[in-house]
């Protein structure tokens, strides 16, 4: 199963569709996983990346647990071992103008550190 | 020894009944897992796999399957499915926002997508970037019978080639379901023979792909679906209507009496057309897509 590519494929699938369908001018977020660290990436659908914003870090009760800044780069990492992410999660990306979010399951996490 | 002989025959018969019990729930449990993001495909994939699969629609009845967002746990028990069914055309925005299998994903309208209808885009401006627009697709194909039929297909296709059910059962059970459709489709071009070119206004816009089959002129408003309007709504609609020449309004939801009311008095009928993209309170996908076009047709022949 090719989960690995999955994610960045929705998320350019999304980007893609974008130009034709309900999000012309959206912002995407997309989080990975690789078993120590979730990297955040949020991009709007016209292909610029989204340089400010808060990246708000959720449980599996909507519990907030961090709040990260996105980077120049549109990104921001957060280390697993800095939350409880037992649960899952729920990456919310907020520009001020457009929000969009992410989740991540336990079992996506599981699936990347190799259990 | 002789109470164990006595006692023995009673456990092995416990241990049975417990052990068949078990059995069962596995065996009721092992069913294939089928999710669909909308009715019309949890309707069309169970009238295809009867009880050979759950087939799952995760989204609450109060949430609007367009734009419903899952918790961490729904994403979860759809990853696990065996079939994820999708509606394409931008419906279901959450299927963009999770890692899900590529190999359980079947987009029900890719096959159409040159049928697709791209909407009004709505010019404004905020924050980043000034004025833009937000383009989109109309997304409720289904409420065009033959494209319903042509996702139907889809999912009887997926569902042969992933081995959830008997070929020729599926086979049987599609054709039946096709009749059906075609049934109510023949009937709604009866009904609303007369009706070509005749404006209606819907509060929401969820009937584009059904205007186009039926030769209807529907404008749309942004009404909260089952909601009263407000006084500057009213005045909307009663401004769209005088534009077009509108004598009916399509709810998507029942809405209050007294909003009935309103709308009367401002020269307009109201029907309920239930778009379906949760199970309708009456009936089943045919059934009230039916009751909805005579109610229209109704409708339509009293406001001539």
């Amino acid at each position: 199963m090719d989960w690995s590519v999955i994610g960045k494929t929705i998320l350019g699938g999304a980007l893609a569709l974008a130009t034709t369908s309900a999000s012309a001018h959206q912002l995407a977020v997309f989080a990975s996983v690789d078993c120590e660290t979730v990297t955040v990436e949020a991009k709007f659908s016209n292909g610029k990346v989204a340089i400010e914003g808060d990246v708000r870090v959720l449980d599996g009760n909507n519990s907030l647990l961090q709040t990260l800044q996105l980077g120049t780069d549109g990104k921001a990492t957060l280390p697993l071992s800095s939350v409880d992410h037992s649960a899952g999660l729920v990456i919310e990306v907020d520009t001020g103008s457009h929000e969009n979010y992410w989740i991540i399951t336990p079992e996506d996490i599981a699936r990347k550190c190799g259990s | 020894m002789r109470k164990l002989t006595v006692f023995n025959p009673i456990c092995l018969a416990l241990a049975m009944l417990v052990s068949w019990v078990s059995a069962i729930q596995v065996l009721a449990t092992e069913r294939p897992l089928v999710i669909a993001v909308n009715y019309p495909l949890q309707y069309f994939a169970q009238r295809l796999l009867l009880t050979e699969a759950d087939v799952m629609l995760p989204v609450p009845e109060d949430a609007d399957p367009s734009f419903w967002r899952p918790t961490i746990a729904d994403i979860s028990t759809i990853q696990s499915a065996d079939l994820i069914m999708l509606n394409g055309a931008g419906f279901a925005s959450w299927v963009d926002r999770v890692s899900l299998p590529r190999s359980k994903l079947v987009n029900t309208s890719a096959a159409i997508k040159d049928q697709f209808i791209v909407t009004q885009s709505i010019t404004h401006s905020h924050g980043d970037g000034g004025e833009h627009s937000h383009e989109g697709l109309a997304s409720y194909v289904w409420l065009d019978p033959s494209l319903a039929i042509a996702q139907a297909k889809v999912i009887a296709n997926t569902a042969k080639k992933k081995g959830l059910g008997s070929a020729s059962d599926i086979d049987e059970r599609l054709s039946d379901l096709i009749a059906d459709m075609e049934s109510v489709d023949e009937k709604a071009n009866i009904a609303l023979g007369n009706s070509q070119n005749t404006s209606l206004i819907a509060t929401h816009p969820r009937y584009q792909y059904f205007a186009r089959r039926y030769g209807l002129s529907i404008r749309s408003l942004e009404w909260e679906a089952g909601e009263t309007p407000t006084a500057s709504q009213l005045q909307e609609m009663a401004t769209l209507a005088a534009g077009t020449g509108a004598q009916i309004l399509i709810w998507e939801a029942a809405p209050p009496d007294d909003a009935i009311a309103k709308v009367a008095e401002l020269g307009l009928q109201s029907v309920v057309f239930p778009p379906m993209a949760h199970k309708p309170d009456q009936g089943d996908f045919p059934e009230a897509f039916a009751d909805a076009i005579e109610k229209l047709a109704a409708a339509v022949n009293a406001a001539k």
